[in-house]
This record gives C-alpha cells, structure tokens and sequence, in this order.
C-alpha cells in the first residue's frame, strides 16, 4: 500500500527528513505516554460497555426486535421460520437445530444473510436497511446441562 | 499560515494534496470492500488513512472536506449513498475527524498517529452504536457494542501503526509536511 511517491529508493534521512516529532527511525516505533492512554482509555470503554450486555440469565432463546422497536422471544430449540415486516419487506429469520440465522432479506448488501447463524449468547446477526436485529441470549447460568448439542 | 477555514482554490498545491488524499481514500473505500471479512460487521477502516495523515498535511476546512469526501466516497463504493445507512458513515467519520484533528492540536507532538488513531476509530465507532441505539435497535444495540468498540481499538492501533511507521519512512509526508508548516 501507501503513496506512489513513498518508493524513493533507498531511505537514508535526506535534507529535507522530518525533523519535528521525536524524530523516530524508520521502523522503529516511539510511543508517547499519550499513546498508552488513548489505548487504555479505549480498552476500558471497551470493558465498560461490556459489563451487563448480555442477559444470559435463563433458557437459551433468541430474540428478535424489528423496526417498531417491538421485541418477539422464541426457544432456540425447536425449529420455526419467522417473518419480520421491515421498511424493506420481509425477513426471515430461520431457528433449525438449535441456531438462528436470517435467511432471507430484501436489503441490498445481504451482510445479515451472510453472517451466517448463530447459537451462542452475546452474539448477534442485525440488518441494519431493514432494522431486524437477532440476538441469542439465556443458556449460560446453568452449568449442568451445558452445550448439549455438542456432545 | 493562509487562511485556515476555507477551501482552497484550484491549482493550488494545498488543492491538489486534498484532491490526492481524497482519490486514495475513494481507492482505499474499493479496497476495503473487496477484502473478505471474518464477520461481515467486520471494517478494517483503512479508508481513514488519509484523514490521520491529513492530521499534519491540512487545516481544519480542507480536513473536513476530505472527511466529506471520504463519507461520499465510501457510500458510493458500498452503494448506500441515498439509505440512511450513509447517515451512520456519516457520523463516524466526522466524528473520528474531529477527534483526531481535535487531538493532534490539543496534544501536538506529545501523542503519535497510534493515539490518534486508536481515539478517532474507537470514537467513530462508539458514535455509532449510539446512533444505532437510537435511530434502530434501541436498547439491544448495547450488545453490538463491544464487539464494535474492541473492533475499532484493534484496527485503529494497526492502522495508527502503519500511519507512524509510514510517516516516518516516507518523503513525500515529509515533504508534504514542510509545505504545510509553509
């Protein structure tokens, strides 16, 4: 990648070299202590924001919320193909074999098609043109009869 | 030190620096959106290589063309120009604009292009989870939140990686930056 003009051939520090910052080698990488805390700032945003994301309280379930904000709550296990009313038209998102996943959408890019399924809590599939958005939650509190379908 | 505010005019070379920097970001949006995706939520924001390196090379009214341009750009390559999906590039862009210009006058050379990029990405990024809270999902977008804030720390600490590195090794930044100090 990079400038067309960056292929100067060798890259000795000529006269016109930057001379402002602390002028860093080439390669070599000189790190501020601003750096380290716009970095740590942004890692414990990250950690903040996923401090109670999840509602992973409860049988294992999918949740569906649509344009209007409205939310539908089905078991993941047993199998069943909703349809979602979008601005677009409709969705549909497919529960099978313990996964979800929107298998058709009237969106031009098909991102939500192409996320694929899901079966975990925490994870997601959304269409943002036509404002569906799936989510897995529940499934995580009781260690007993964890992940059956893996065995 | 010109003019800070307007735009300049033609033939200028500050004017063909923004009209450079622009033409890479509409290739760098093409790039983007050919590479494959783990996850299709997935952007690696290499299109906002030239706004961190614009830090340096423009003032503010130029800089936040190239903002606008980028958001153009961007849209036109993935086809969302006239959705409101362009409304969220939209705001993240300007948003990662004004962070990162923000930031290089605040903190001059006191923080590099890695702080700088991991602020305007993670700001860009947070920015739309909010929008996204409150134009679509409501309170569900608090789950898309922290895979999209970790996702803007990891491709803004890389991409603030290659902007040092590349600053560093290239004349032409360096020659570009002495024009800009004029």
């Amino acid at each position: 990648m990079g400038a067309a003009a960056e292929n100067g051939g060798t890259r000795g520090s000529g006269p016109e070299a930057p001379t402002e910052p602390p002028a860093a080698k080439p390669g070599k990488l000189r790190l501020t202590f601003l750096d380290a805390a716009a970095v740590l700032a942004a890692a414990s945003l990250v950690f903040l924001s996923s401090l109670g994301a999840v509602d992973a309280a409860g049988e294992p379930r999918v949740v569906i919320a649509d344009a209007k904000g409205q939310e539908w709550i089905y078991p993941l296990d047993t199998d069943l193909e909703v349809p979602i009313e979008g601005p677009l038209g409709i969705s549909t998102v497919h529960i099978h074999d313990g996964r979800v996943a929107i298998e058709s959408s009237p969106c031009p890019n098909q991102t939500c098609v192409a996320a694929g399924s899901i079966d975990r809590p925490g994870q997601w599939v959304a269409c943002l043109p036509n404002q569906v958005f799936v989510r897995v939650e529940g499934g995580t509190d009781d260690g007993s009869d964890v992940d059956t379908g893996t065995w | 030190m010109t003019d800070r505010t307007s735009i300049p005019a033609p033939g200028d070379s500050r004017a063909r620096l923004l009209a450079f920097l622009s033409a890479l970001s509409f290739f760098l949006s093409a790039v983007e959106y050919m590479i494959p995706k783990p996850l299709p939520f997935m952007r690696l924001g290499i299109a906002n290589l030239p706004l961190l390196l614009a830090v340096d090379l423009l003032p503010v009214g130029p800089y936040l063309a190239l903002a606008a341009i980028k958001v153009l750009g961007m849209s036109l390559v993935t086809g969302s120009l006239f959705s409101y999906v362009a409304l969220f590039s939209l705001a993240g862009t300007f948003c990662a604009a004004l962070v990162m210009f923000g930031a290089r006058t605040l903190f001059r050379t006191r923080m590099t292009a890695v702080g700088i990029s991991v602020l305007g990405a993670v700001s860009s990024n947070a920015v739309q989870v909010v929008l996204a809270s409150l134009v679509v999902f409501g309170r569900a977008a608090r789950i898309i939140a922290p895979v999209f804030l970790a996702m803007g720390l990891a491709t803004g600490l890389a991409l603030g990686i290659f902007a040092e590195r590349f600053a560093a090794s290239s004349r032409w930044y360096a020659r570009a930056r002495e024009d800009a100090r004029g």
